[in-house]
């Protein structure tokens, strides 16, 4: 049994590579439809948005890149869909400049299903530089941060824009942040100072940072990672990547606790195996020394 | 289908594969990946700033509507490149004390204000309010945020010695800072396999017949190159007689 142990031990780490793969497209190929439950924190989000009359100022700050797209883009696209749904004006910009494309491609995207038209019934103001300091700006006033819009059109004279002169005529904003800029920067210097509602969504490693803001009222509800996009996309009856996506991370998350338990349990009954330095282990791909090539 | 969706599709799909190569090991074709990452990231980043800094800030601004004022950050931005001329670098001091003094009066208020004085009023709750049942789960939360916080700062309270209760509050800190490393990890790991499944989404995408197969005919590819490849290293290792 020791022999074994140890044996399984040393395994190759490709073999958990090999596992956590077929974990993944298993149950994406051939979906089994584990229950998802909303979090508190997802529906204070989706009722505040459909808690705003139709006309409202939604903001939605796309503050992520390609690298974040697989949980962040589903989140903007249910965001998106419920957003138009209940009419609102729809304002879209990025703090991130490596985003600008992918976010302008889902903003418009979402509203051309609607028959929204650009200018009118939404506006993607693109990208502007300064970080937390263009958030300080809108602010203050909105069409100094952003003279023109992403497609070149003067944001002073968009329609969709009337009456907005900064962000304290928005009635909500919520950031879809990787990192920052994001949503700490939108209430640090955003909503503290000028009052708009803020909700946030973000990627699942920064999303347990954001809880106690949520505690304290800062955030209004969190959207955390793929499975707070699923969450979304129950909340509006809109199943789409989200949704599609969960039973592939539960699959794999049984995977790495399986594992978690099973080498702790054969670490007890070889306790003098040593894993990381088997025969070989610096030329041997995947060993900690080749990871950091 | 447009042609630039299916290339555009060939072309992820090849990369993403590029990529996932390096699970086998360190290779020409993650390397190419790699590198062409790297190189395209900085192009778009040059032509977005380009067009959202430089035309829409600062030069149509100045030109168009006269707002002259606007050249003083531009010299200001362009003094930062001072550093590169070893004669004039004292220059982008300038630049940096603005940035330097700009950032933290902006930044430091507010983080105060948002960060710690609302943070501490949050964790400051009543743990029992009238009117509420004594002992329901809110005023559970509000005894563990409180127990939380007392005994982690302890544990990082270094001016006494830790014996005693004080040894005792600092270990129940220790486990309280163990479950949130815990809790921190495992959103990790939950981030990571959501960026697997996306990959993953789109090279099922593409191996429909929409795209001509491409994941799959892909997959063969980079797998006989990495056969090829492995084949060649090896004989150049070893060793003639």
């Amino acid at each position: 049994m020791k022999g074994l142990a140890s044996r399984i031990l040393r395994l190759d780490r490709r073999a958990i590579f090999i596992l956590i793969a077929l974990a993944t497209l298993l149950p994406l190929l051939h979906p089994i439809g584990f229950p998802i439950r909303i979090s508190p924190e997802v529906k204070q989000v989706h009722d505040y948005i459909e808690s705003l009359p139709a006309g409202s100022v939604f903001l939605l700050s796309l503050d992520f890149d390609p690298a974040s797209k697989p949980e962040l883009y589903p989140m903007a696209v249910a965001l998106l869909n419920h957003a138009f749904k209940r009419d609102l004006r729809v304002i879209g910009m990025t703090l991130w400049v490596t985003g600008t494309g992918m976010a302008e491609k889902v903003v418009s995207g979402v509203a051309s299903q609607y028959g929204k038209r650009q200018g009118i019934d939404y506006t993607f103001l693109g990208y502007s530089p300064g970080g937390s300091n263009v958030i300080i700006n809108m602010g203050q006033d909105l069409t100094a941060a952003f003279p023109t819009d992403h497609y070149g059109e003067r944001t002073a004279d968009t329609p969709v824009l009337r009456g907005v002169r900064s962000l304290r005529q928005v009635n909500y904003v919520v950031s879809l942040a990787a990192g920052t800029p994001g949503v700490e920067s939108w209430y640090v210097y955003g909503k503290e100072k000028y009052g708009f509602e803020l909700g946030g969504g973000v990627t699942a490693v920064i999303a347990p940072g954001l809880y106690p803001f949520l505690d304290t009222g800062q955030i209004n509800g969190l959207i955390g990672g793929l499975r707070g996009a699923a969450e979304y996309e129950i909340l509006i009856g809109l199943k789409g990547k989200g949704v599609a996506g969960m039973d592939a991370q539960s699959a794999t998350h049984f995977v790495i606790i399986a594992l978690i338990l099973l080498c702790n349990f054969l670490y007890f009954l070889a306790p003098k195996t040593t894993v990381r330095s088997f025969d070989g282990a610096q030329d041997r791909p995947g060993s900690p020394q080749g990871i950091g090539r | 289908m447009a042609a630039s969706v299916f290339i555009g599709a060939w072309v992820a799909a090849g990369l993403t594969l590029f990529m996932f190569s390096f699970l086998y090991k360190d290779n020409p074709f993650f390397r190419f990946g790699e590198h062409l990452y790297v190189g395209i990231s900085m192009g778009y980043i040059i032509v977005r700033i380009h067009y959202d800094v430089m035309m829409k800030s600062l030069y149509s601004p100045v030109i168009r509507e006269g707002k002259w004022w606007l050249l003083i950050p531009a010299i200001l931005g362009l003094l930062v490149l001072a550093r590169f001329i070893p004669k004039v670098s004292w220059l982008s001091r300038i630049s940096f004390a603005v940035i330097v003094g700009f950032g933290s009066g902006v930044a430091i208020p507010r983080i105060i204000s948002s960060n710690i004085l609302q943070q501490v009023q949050g964790t400051l709750k009543p743990i029992l309010n009238s009117g509420q049942r004594p002992f329901g789960m809110t005023q559970f939360n509000s005894l563990l945020i409180l127990v939380g916080v007392v005994t982690v700062l302890v544990y990082f309270f270094f001016s006494i010695e830790h014996k005693g209760p004080i040894q005792i509050c600092a270990r129940i800190g220790i486990y309280f800072l163990m479950v949130n490393f815990g809790a921190g990890f495992g959103y990790t790991v939950m981030a990571r396999m959501s960026l697997l499944i996306g990959r993953f989404d789109d090279l099922i995408l593409f191996a429909s017949r929409e795209y001509a197969y491409a994941s799959l005919i892909l997959l063969v590819l980079v797998t006989l190159g990495l056969i090829l490849w492995e084949r060649g290293r090896r004989r150049a290792e070893t060793p003639r007689p």
